[in-house]
């Protein structure tokens, strides 16, 4: 099995136009991104700027990635050019930077990044999703919670879980499942209470 | 979706399933609301998990994409074209390569022809002359002495600095006798020690090669014990 496999298909079918493939990376990956170019760039607006504008050129670029690499090594390869480039050209122009953005380019809509992750709503929703999550997390039993967070925040294999808690890869597979449709359940209703932002990307 | 689809999915997010259950299920995926929401919903708690703050976690970065890229071209095979095209224009290039290095070193040729030679040939003529009658005088002297007749004499001929590889014949008979002396009594008789040492004239001091000879011979005789 290839630890590329999944986004490998997904790259495939962009590369053969299909759009839909693309949307499935990104959402897979803009918290990963956002959060890599948060290293370079302190503002979470900006930060998501840098991020947007990092898919878009590896969009652009897909029809030269060959595998040769992971994609998300070469999607966060593209994203640290374009964050440094990005600190670089604040740095030169730093009054510029602020008052010509939102008049000449239409990915640096300051209104739209306000009504998006700025305002009161949308951190409201944040906060609500993060609390839902960790709420039933929590309330998991313990073998999945246990593979869930190996998995997620210590980013371990399927193999080296199985190692670690002593049971087939098998069954970390279906633990890990379990564990996700049941925080789903209840992420499911914020977002369907809230924006559902992510079917509207459908 | 049924639970093995679900199940599918799940694996698929972490890069842990089959390569050919990924083609299947990525065409779903790019066409399916329902199982996109489902992906962005595992990447959402996958954030939430490694607590990462200061992110927004509805999705935003991914709308926004998606828009930007709505009018985008779709990428196609015609999109992958370029890569082929370098691919076919690459081929000549090698030979073009060394097309070129060999204009460049003809080019070299004939302008140091008609640069060094009119004036250089008559310059270097008598040092390369000079010099190949120096290296040649040590290989005349030593075919003259090769052509020379050899003397009908077994005097030693003093042994020059130039000989020092040729073992004279003399000397060869005494080392082999004198070998023939110290060697054990299997080996003593072997046959080019029995020519060397039976042979009259092969030694300049037959007496003196003869008698440690037996000396020795005696006394590996009586010494058994």
């Amino acid at each position: 099995m290839s630890a590329d496999a999944s986004d490998l298909s997904l790259v495939r079918r962009v590369q053969r136009g299909d759009k839909g493939a693309f949307d499935a990376l990104v959402l897979k990956y803009q918290h990963k991104l956002v959060k890599l170019v948060m290293r370079y760039v302190r503002n979470p607006a900006e930060a998501e700027d840098i991020a947007q504008e990092a898919f878009i050129k590896a969009y652009r670029a897909l029809p030269q990635f060959r595998g040769d690499s992971a994609f998300y090594t070469w999607l966060y390869r593209i994203a640290i050019n374009t964050a440094k480039n990005a600190v670089v050209s604040r740095d030169r122009s730093p009054v510029e930077y602020d008052l010509d953005r939102s008049n000449t380019d239409e990915s640096y809509d300051m209104q739209g990044r306000m009504k998006d992750s700025e305002t009161p709503e949308g951190l409201v929703l944040t906060d609500e999703i993060r609390s839902t999550v960790n709420a039933a997390i929590d309330s998991l039993p313990e073998d999945l919670r246990t593979a869930i967070v190996l998995r997620e925040l210590e980013g371990l294999s399927y193999e080296e879980i199985a190692a670690a808690m002593a049971c087939p890869v098998g069954t970390v597979r279906s633990r890990i499942f379990r564990a996700r449709e049941a925080i789903d359940r209840r992420l499911r209703e914020v977002f369907e209470g809230g924006l559902g932002r992510a079917e509207e990307l459908g | 979706m049924n639970e093995e689809l679900d199940s599918q999915l799940s694996a698929m997010f972490d890069n842990e399933l089959p390569a050919a259950e990924c083609e299947l299920l990525a065409r779903r995926l790019s066409r399916d609301p329902d199982i996109k929401a489902r992906w962005g919903r595992y990447a959402v708690i996958g954030a939430v998990i490694r607590a990462e703050r200061g992110i927004a976690l509805e999705g935003i970065v991914a709308g926004r994409v998606s828009a930007a890229l709505s009018s985008e071209p779709a990428l196609s095979v015609d999109a992958l074209q370029p890569a082929g095209r370098r691919l076919q224009y690459r081929w000549w290039q090698p030979i073009a390569g060394a097309g070129l290095a060999a204009g460049v070193a003809a080019v070299s040729i004939l302008w140091l022809r008609s640069q060094a030679l009119p004036d250089g040939s008559q310059a270097v003529a008598p040092a390369l002359a000079a010099r190949t009658a120096a290296l040649a005088a040590p290989a005349a002297q030593a075919l003259r002495n090769a052509i020379a007749p050899v003397p009908d004499s077994f005097v030693v001929p003093p042994v020059s600095q130039r000989s020092t590889m040729v073992v004279p014949a003399t000397e060869l008979a005494d080392y082999v006798v004198a070998h023939s002396a110290f060697s054990w009594p299997v080996s003593r008789g072997n046959l080019l020690s029995a020519l060397m040492v039976s042979e009259p004239g092969t030694s300049s001091t037959p007496a003196r090669s003869d008698q440690p000879a037996s000396g020795v011979q005696g006394n590996a005789i009586q010494n058994p014990k």
